[in-house]
């Protein structure tokens, strides 16, 4: 007897949608471009700056990598490109050139490349390269010295450091409809809530990205920031102002349902999604962090093979050699 | 794997955005302006920031100069030492700064007054 595993598939017919890696990932560039014309307009060339040099940058580094390793070259697939966007959009807008350098390098070369490229890696490239450069240039990422010659004509100091540092007083000057409409000190492409819903949406009804991990993110954020503000109002901020500060939109339509470093399944994506808005919500209330958006995700991006073994039973019993 | 035609778009973008990006990062640097907007002061009691724009304009508080630049004013004859630098009229920046906002928001009754109100701790 030939005890051997085979390879199984499913018989054809196979039919192909017509999709392709490069349709999603240019889809995901123009579901993020409302709220990076919004960054743009506010902060006018250095935020052009900022998000032109990321992307570029980017794709120079996945070339760079690939003819070093003597492989095809695939930025043709639009996933440097995104991924450049993606951490351009969570830099501030004075960001200097070298970190968006080092970012890049970091998301593209050791986020993905060393992993295996698009696909294979373990953690979502842009969060891991800002992780990185959040501990390494805490001055960089300082939002309210970084904007300091900023006066755009709405409160210019971050929200989520008036509430870490001042507490809940600090932030009644925060309007909801300002936050959401963008008119908060934060990074280039984070802070147009309405345009990031929008892309969001866009991106969930296309197919594009997983509702289940974006709804879960947003809910485990909601209902972690509720408790929290329920046990003590006058210590903890509400949900809402949690929702529409500082990362947690960007994350929730366009990190947290990364392909590679989420779930698959139904129950582990609502997990991971609740999990990862949890985490941000400690981080953010008793953690030494202003936002805890990188850090938790990253977290929940390691536990990311735990989860993927909760899976449904297959149906049937195993033949051998039948 | 991609068709030559999105290598080939993805390659021009590439350039294209280079040259954005470099045009833009050489074009604007990051300036002072001439009058600063906010300052964040350091301490080892934890940075301040301190909105100057908000102080200065005749909108906001209409501080002027002097009240509290006096070295840069020529003929100022308005700090006498203990006014700003506090009791002992040693001329440490910290005791200045406290002397002038802490008196000043006690005396109109506005502003911050505790020391974590304004010192990031």
């Amino acid at each position: 007897m030939n005890n051997e595993k085979k390879l199984v598939v499913a018989h054809a017919p196979y039919w192909h949608d017509g999709s392709k890696i490069s349709t999603k990932n240019y889809n995901i560039i123009i579901a993020a471009l409302p709220a990076v014309l919004m960054g743009i307009s506010q902060y006018g060339a250095p935020a052009l700056a900022v998000i032109a040099f990321a992307m570029a940058c980017a794709m120079i580094w996945e070339v760079i990598m690939n003819l070093v390793l003597r492989r095809p070259i695939p930025i043709g697939d639009g996933s440097a490109a995104v991924t450049g966007l993606l951490l351009g959009m969570l830099m501030p807008a004075t960001a200097p050139w070298w970190v968006i350098a080092l970012g890049t390098f970091i998301a593209i070369i050791v986020g993905k490349q060393i992993f295996g490229g698009i696909g294979f890696n373990p953690l979502n490239p842009p969060l891991l390269a800002l992780a990185m450069l959040v501990i390494s240039f805490k001055g960089v990422f300082d939002f309210n010295v970084a904007l300091r010659h900023y006066d755009l004509g709405f409160v210019m100091t971050y929200p989520l450091a008036d509430l870490k540092y001042f507490g809940t007083e600090a932030i009644a000057k925060f309007s909801l409809g300002d936050l959401i409409m963008g008119r908060q000190a934060g990074a280039v492409g984070s802070t147009f809530g309405l345009g990031l819903i929008v892309g969001g949406l866009y991106l969930m009804l296309r197919g594009y990205t997983r509702w289940e991990i974006s709804l879960s993110f947003l809910a485990g954020v909601f209902i972690t920031a509720l408790l929290f503000n329920l046990s003590d109002p006058a210590k903890y901020a509400g949900p809402f102002f949690h929702l529409f500060t500082g990362y947690t939109l960007i994350a929730a339509f366009f990190l947290v349902p990364e392909d590679s470093s989420s779930p698959a399944n139904f129950i582990p994506m609502l997990i991971f999604g609740a999990l990862a808005g949890l985490g941000t919500v400690l981080i953010r209330n008793v953690g030494v962090y202003v936002d805890g958006i990188p850090f938790s995700i990253l977290l929940m991006n390691l536990a990311n093979p735990l989860f993927d073994r909760i899976r449904p039973k297959a149906i049937g019993k195993v033949v051998e050699n039948a | 794997m991609t068709s030559k035609g999105e290598q080939a778009f993805a390659f021009a973008l590439a350039a294209i955005l280079l040259v954005v990006g470099v045009v833009c990062y050489a074009a604007f640097p990051q300036e002072e302006p001439e009058e600063p907007v906010r300052l964040m002061f350091k301490s080892t009691a934890g940075k301040i920031l301190f909105d100057h724009k908000t102080h200065t304009a005749d909108a906001g508080y209409g501080i002027a100069c002097d009240d509290c630049h006096h070295e840069e004013q020529e003929g100022s004859s308005s700090c006498s030492g203990e006014d700003c630098h506090g009791p002992d009229s040693d001329p440490k920046r910290g005791d200045a700064l406290h002397t002038n906002c802490k008196g000043c928001h006690e005396e109109s009754g506005a502003g911050p007054v505790e020391c974590a109100t304004c010192h990031v701790m």
